[in-house]
């Protein structure tokens, strides 16, 4: 995973076998490329929904009517309504903005946390660098959903918790990675160019590594806003994520399910909408650097 | 190999201890306890203290931690106060039944992802190969509950195949408990059988271009001895890692799925436990799970080491 960003005049030197490379230039971008807008434009949807859904001309959100219980689409409800008579439609698009502004503070968090700690083990080395690979590792190891449960259950469901708790931890493989990679770039001839110069180390990160191994980076943290918001709506899923009445996705996934026979809207609008962004945000990871062996 | 055993078996026996330590000092560590959670808004300090008197709630944490690694020693597990029975009871059928749901799931995901990893992997530039590749990234991607609710909604409610709602209680027969186990191990399945796949289609891909497979080619050997004997010894033991982690979050991971089937097993016996703060069964259960993954990676190791020579010599480490 020493994979440095291409636009660099220094080193042409490539690990990668220049035929494949070429194989594979030749034949994926096409159908990458309107597979990134495709899914570029929806997560722009998304969010551009979160933040404006309260503009829209949408009933309330949590506006209850008895009278109107469990119904099918309608003029007044086009996805109906759910076992309490609240519109289907509205919940839904009002439901992705507490994982989605969780998910986006908690990842900015969990980057800057990986950034600074995988740097500061790669530039200090020594004791310091085992210390903050054996917590890093210590930190992967435990079961995240477990954890949110943990805080969740005992400190409290507040948006805070739920943030910092999801950000400390999912920026270990933040750290472990920016870690890798710098210490690929350190040992290049900018940086000991940059050290002859006299270059802090604070200089060195910010000017001769950070943009070597920015397109790692980036990759890695929307991989981890993806696990992020799949972590949080499945906290919500289990009752211990958002309180209701507030919309939810996963929240309405689980409460929808009791009365599946009389109405399918409820349970099928959310996931379709939780499904559909969290494919864009991963479809927009290039396929190369997922999943593949080191 | 007996001596690295030896060695590796000490190594995860020291780390359990530790991990065991750290985490009942953890869950101790938490704000709120089983007293706070049984008597719920009712509490007043005078029962609160009551609860706690009676339950060994009041003693010094370390002397609690004592108490409960000599407990552990006679092979008790604690006692769950929400629950009035002592955790070791608690699990027994829990651990049952997660077994069962583990071991069909396994035998439905690992020898398919396997071999379709294999195949997709030698011609990993095909459009069967590619589709499979995405379908299976479409389901490592999407969320446990999702996946669930709809082979739920497909296999259940509009073709009635499966029953949708588990009503057995958790100390049923296993005859009794079968016709329940299927809709959530084909869900684990799926998640599973993707995982395990594209890392053996990942591994066999990177492994028949490598130069020691072409060699064998050009000397003559035939393909399907070429797979077996050059390709499948190297594209396995990175796959048999996979296969591990995913058998031992089988066993002990399956929170979401447990509770989308209501199937009474050791993830939703977690979740309960974590919702009503019950912090022995907490802690049981905690130390349950990383037993379990901690055995998965020893085993992993030693079948990795039986199956590559160069780990057993050491070579291709840095």
């Amino acid at each position: 995973m020493s994979t440095v960003d291409p636009v660099d005049p220094v080193d042409p030197v490539d690990p990668v076998d220049p035929v494949d490379d070429i194989d594979a230039r030749a034949t994926a971008p096409r159908r990458r490329r309107r597979w990134l807008s495709v899914g570029a434009a929806v997560v722009a949807g998304h969010v551009l929904l979160a933040l404006f859904v309260p503009l829209l001309p949408l009933q309330a959100p949590t506006a209850q009517d008895a009278t109107a219980v469990l119904q099918g689409s309608s003029g007044a409800h086009w996805l109906g309504t759910d076992d309490l008579g609240r519109d289907v439609l509205s919940r839904t698009l009002w439901g992705g903005r507490p994982s989605i502004g969780i998910a986006f503070g908690a990842v900015l968090l969990a980057a800057l946390l990986g950034v600074l700690i995988g740097a500061a083990a790669a530039l200090a080395g020594g004791w310091l660098d085992d210390v903050l690979m054996r917590v890093n590792d210590v930190l992967l190891a435990l079961p995240s959903l477990l954890v949110l449960m943990l805080m969740a259950s005992f400190v409290g469901r507040q948006p805070v918790v739920l943030t910092l708790t999801l950000a400390v931890m999912y920026a270990p493989p933040i750290a472990r990675l920016v870690r890798g990679a710098t210490l690929g770039v350190l040992g290049r001839d900018f940086v000991v160019a940059a050290r002859l110069r006299g270059a802090g180390s604070g200089e060195i990160v910010v000017r001769e590594v950070l943009p070597n191994i920015r397109g790692v980076v980036i990759t890695e943290v929307a991989m981890q806003f993806s696990w992020i918001l799949l972590a949080f709506s499945s906290l919500s899923f289990l009752g211990l994520g958002t309180t209701p009445p507030t919309p939810e996705w996963g929240l309405m996934v689980a409460g929808a399910r009791t009365y599946i026979t009389i109405n399918a809207l409820p349970l099928v609008a959310p996931m379709v909408m939780l499904a559909s962004l969290v494919l864009a945000v991963n479809s927009l990871i290039d396929r190369s650097a997922l999943g593949e062996p080191s | 190999m007996t001596g690295y055993v030896l060695r590796r078996a000490a190594l995860s026996v020291g780390v359990f201890v530790v991990m065991a330590v750290l985490t009942y000092l953890g869950v101790a560590a938490l704000p709120g306890d089983a007293c706070t959670a049984l008597l719920g808004r009712f509490a007043t300090t005078e029962k609160l203290a009551q609860c706690r008197a009676d339950n060994g709630l009041d003693a010094p944490v370390l002397q609690q931690l004592g108490d409960w690694v000599a407990g552990l020693l006679r092979g008790d597990l604690g006692y769950s106060v929400k629950r009035g029975a002592p955790v070791g009871e608690l699990m027994a059928p829990r651990i049952r039944n997660a077994m069962l749901l583990a071991g069909v799931a396994s035998l439905l995901a690992f020898p398919a992802a396997i071999a379709v990893g294999l195949a997709t992997g030698r011609r990993e530039q095909s459009k069967v190969s590619r589709t499979v590749d995405t379908a299976a990234l479409v389901a490592m991607t999407l969320p446990e509950f999702v996946t669930a609710s709809v082979l739920w909604l497909v296999l259940s409610v509009w073709l009635p195949i499966l029953p949708a709602v588990t009503v057995v209680s958790s100390d049923d027969s296993i005859i009794d408990l079968l016709p329940n186990v299927w809709l959530p191990a084909i869900t684990l399945a799926v998640l599973v059988f993707a995982h395990v796949m594209r890392s053996m289609r990942a591994s066999v891909s990177a492994t028949s271009r490598r130069p020691f497979a072409d060699a064998a080619r050009l000397r003559g050997v035939a393909e399907a001895t070429v797979v077996r004997r050059h390709i499948l010894p190297a594209a396995l033991p990175p796959t048999v890692n996979v296969v591990a982690v995913t058998a031992a979050w089988l066993l002990t991971g399956t929170f979401v799925v447990e509770v989308v089937f209501n199937y009474p097993g050791l993830g939703r016996l977690a979740v309960d436990a974590i919702a009503d703060r019950d912090t022995d069964l907490i802690v049981a259960l905690t130390l349950l799970g990383l037993a379990v993954y901690i055995t998965a990676s020893f085993l992993a190791d030693a079948v990795i080491r039986l199956l590559d020579p160069r780990v057993r010599a050491g070579v291709g480490r840095s």
